[in-house]
């Protein structure tokens, strides 16, 4: 069949992803939207969610992080997201680290959302987006937003399906924001930033990432007359001379202004560049950093393509030059080759300051005055937070699924409610079956098995400031027993929900459902405002959460290693030992 | 990389007109024979080469394509540099895109050479039924302002060869016939008007490569 190369089809066929309503199932036992007409079995998706190949994934530049490695640093970010204000206040720098080393894909949406700020703006503006959502939006921007939502990584099984979960929620989100910003309206390059969040987090979240990315990191981007994306890509130019001189006398010399090939790369956050890998880790230092993040790959593909005199030889006109900048060799975009080069660009937030004030002079000079103001950015995490400083309450993390420990609660323990799922699935809340005696198999050794009580365990809520009910030091492949594994997706490391121990590396991350601020486990039932497992394709296939066994109540054992651990704040344990970038 | 192609001219050609008409794969059917239900929406610039045989001479066509949302006209001037030719496009089954077709022309005519030529294409003709713009609305328009036309159907790949190559000869009629001095039309592009005899004086090829 089609030959997919990078999402786009390499062979003339009516389009593989013809409409058949008999074949939309809200409840298909895939669990996905992939199941549509012209699509086989054979049409392999990867760990991402891309299909046939699309964005690059391949297995030999795959970086797989070990299992140990994965689970040591979910716990290390658990701990993190549950003293957010306190790691970036006075940890800064390892919150940063952490972010270069990549966020575990467990827990990227919910970092994400710390980051990005967008937690907080949730959480201050609770009834926002259900107010922005149901209201009708105007014709006209809807219009622009329909053409687009199949555009946007068509090759993804999110996005794959007509009307399709996925697009329902990128709509819902881009017209949520033309009715948050009217004056901005939509922008096209908006669609792939939400689309790649969409990935990772319900719309709600989604919603508030996108405003953070469009007014705190990358304001003006996206508004009318495109100004901050030309006046980046001038310091982007200036900055290019600095970094590698050769590259920039090529450029001048072919006349090959910025925005000829930097638009795409900054308007989308290279996300229709690179390989997926190496997408995500872009998208972890950039939503801890700031836009330099942008700046510094965008140097490193620049230089890596264009940095030498044979590279230079190769190409003698403003054609092959441009051509080559959009087909950069595989080797450098890689996640590992391009972490590591970008660390070490030797470009600052002050350099981009200075030159923005250079070129915006120069802007000025030739152009007359700037049509949008767009306020000054904020280069990252840090600087969001400290210009939108929140409340103790603003970061607490509110999950709607709680698993019950089987201690004795001292207080009285509250419903277990599933976050409500905005009736895009019909009634999908699976009754649970009796649970019977299903040994552990996140035992730390030694510990004993304990038997459930009810059939129904029931979320309680512990002092105890430990997150996670899972996770422990032990190496899970050794773990036991009879492996009722499949039934046990650990409340923040969802698997994929076949017979995967699917303690591994994360599949498709759209399958998380979105139990972003699980498993709180803090002092809080709150258990409310969750929109979470809203569109979550896989919940479908998601055991009941309380179906599962007892995976918490270790955890809250007082003298757990996981107790220990989290209450310190001090990089103990292991990460000297996390190597892996 | 790659030995010199034989080519005459390189013509740079841009595809200009509302979002969604089908710029994008007419790019891709013409250049590779390609139509796609879901290309993605274009973000900044994409461009592809194909080089054909016109009346004995070999010309390399660029054809470039670019986001046609309203906001993106902010930066299409270094876009239009050195265009030759260019297809306005429009949907026929959309009234509004055929609406903005003067908007267009006159963006064009801001940026790009006075000299450029222009031709006027409905697309999607393939979906007929739906068809909102008379085909005699718009050919009598294309007239009255000097603009080629055609109606093209990507999906069907009716016409699609047809217009570039009417596009294309219209170039080089109207540069062989020194209509334009060669100074006016900028930058890229004329490799050298007849095949060189030798000590003909060297003159500055753009492109050297086979694409």
């Amino acid at each position: 069949m089609a030959k997919i190369e990078n999402g786009r089809q390499s062979a003339d066929s009516i389009s593989i992803r013809t409409i058949s309503t008999s074949h939309m199932d809200d409840e298909s036992s895939l669990g996905s939207d992939s199941e549509i007409n012209g699509f086989t079995n054979d049409r392999h998706t990867d760990k991402y969610g891309f299909i046939g190949g699309a964005q690059q994934y391949s297995e030999q530049s795959a970086q797989d992080v070990p299992p140990e490695v994965l689970r040591q640093r979910e716990v290390k970010w658990l701990d993190m997201l549950s003293n957010w204000n306190k790691w970036m206040v006075k940890r800064h720098k390892k919150v940063r680290l952490r972010c270069q080393k990549g966020i575990p894909p467990s827990l990227r949406g919910r970092a994400w959302l710390y980051l990005s700020g967008g937690k907080v703006k949730r959480e201050q503006n609770r009834w926002k987006f259900e107010e922005l959502d149901s209201q009708a939006g105007d014709p006209k921007e809807l219009d622009v937003i329909e053409k687009d939502l199949h555009r946007q990584f068509p090759f993804h099984e999110m996005f794959v399906s007509r009307g399709g979960h996925g697009q329902q929620d990128l709509f819902r989100v881009l017209k949520a924001y033309t009715l948050y910003k009217p004056e901005e309206g939509y922008c096209q390059a908006q669609a792939p930033i939400a689309a790649v969040l969409l990935m990772h987090m319900p719309a709600e979240d989604a919603f508030w990432g996108l405003v953070q990315i469009c007014e705190k990191y990358l304001p003006g981007y996206y508004s009318a007359g495109l100004e901050a994306i030309q006046l980046d890509g001038e310091i982007m130019y200036a900055l290019t001379r600095r970094v590698s001189p050769l590259t920039y006398r090529h450029l001048e010399k072919q006349k090959i202004e910025p925005i000829l090939y930097m638009t795409e790369w900054f308007m989308c956050v290279f996300s229709r560049t690179l390989p997926w890998a190496s997408v995500l880790r872009v998208w972890d230092m950039f939503l801890c950093d700031g836009v330099k993040i942008i700046f510094r790959v965008g140097l490193v593909l620049l230089k890596c393509m264009l940095g030498t005199r044979e590279k230079l030889k190769a190409c003698q006109g403003q054609y092959e030059t441009m051509e080559l900048l959009r087909a950069i060799e595989p080797r450098y975009m890689q996640e590992g080759f391009l972490v590591r080069e970008v660390l070490e660009v030797p470009v600052s937030e002050r350099d981009i300051e200075r030159e923005h004030h250079v070129q915006l002079k120069r802007w000025r000079k030739n152009r007359g005055e700037l049509h949008c103001k767009s306020p000054p950015r904020m280069h990252g995490a840090r600087a969001i937070m400290a210009s939108e400083p929140p409340s103790r309450q603003d970061l607490r993390q509110n999950p709607t699924i709680i698993v019950k420990s089987l201690l004795p609660p001292p207080q009285p323990t509250p419903q277990l409610k599933k976050g409500e799922k905005k009736g895009k699935k019909k009634g999908s809340m699976k009754k649970t079956p009796p649970v019977t005696e299903i040994p552990n198999p996140y035992n730390l050794p030694g510990d004993p098995q304990l038997p459930l009580r009810d059939p129904l365990p029931q979320p309680t809520l512990r002092d105890s400031p430990v997150q996670t009910p899972l996770v422990n030091d032990t190496p899970l492949p050794n773990t036991p027993k009879d492996s009722p594994l499949p039934q046990q997706p650990a409340l923040n490391d969802q698997p994929a929900l076949n017979d995967q121990p699917a303690l591994n590396d994360q599949p498709a991350l759209n399958d998380q459902p979105a139990l972003n601020d699980q498993p709180a486990l803090n002092d809080q039932p709150a258990l409310n405002d969750q929109p979470a497992l809203n569109d979550q394709p896989a919940l479908n296939d998601q055991p009941a959460l309380n179906d599962q066994p007892v995976l918490n109540d270790q955890s809250l054992l007082k003298d757990s290693p996981l107790q220990k651990s989290t209450q310190s704040l001090s990089s103990t344990e292991a990460d000297h030992q996390d190597t892996y970038l | 990389m790659g030995s010199d192609e034989a080519y005459n001219f390189v013509f740079k050609v841009v595809l200009i007109g509302e979002s969604g008409v089908g710029k994008s794969n007419l790019l891709s059917r013409f250049t590779k024979n390609e139509f796609n239900h879901d290309s993605r929406t274009t973000i900044g610039v994409e461009f592809s080469t194909r080089t054909i045989q016109l009346k004995g001479l070999i010309i390399k066509a660029q054809i470039w394509d670019t986001a046609g949302l309203e906001r993106y006209r902010a930066i299409t001037s270094a876009y239009y540099r050195g265009a030759v030719g260019a297809l306005l496009v429009y949907d026929i089954t959309k009234h509004l895109t055929y609406e903005s077709v003067e908007r267009w022309l006159k963006e064009l005519y801001d940026h790009a050479d006075p000299h450029i030529v222009v031709m006027l294409v409905g697309n999607k003709t393939d979906l007929g039924s739906e068809r909102s713009v008379p085909t005699e609305e718009a050919k009598d328009f294309a007239e009255k302002n000097g603009l080629l036309f055609l109606e093209t159907s990507a999906l069907e790949s009716t016409n699609v060869e047809t217009a570039f190559h009417n596009v294309l000869g219209e170039i080089h009629r109207k540069v062989s016939s020194k209509e334009v001095t060669r100074g006016s039309i900028s930058a890229v592009s004329l490799a050298s008007p007849i095949p060189r005899a030798a000590g003909d004086p060297e003159e500055k090829k753009p492109c050297c490569k086979n694409l």
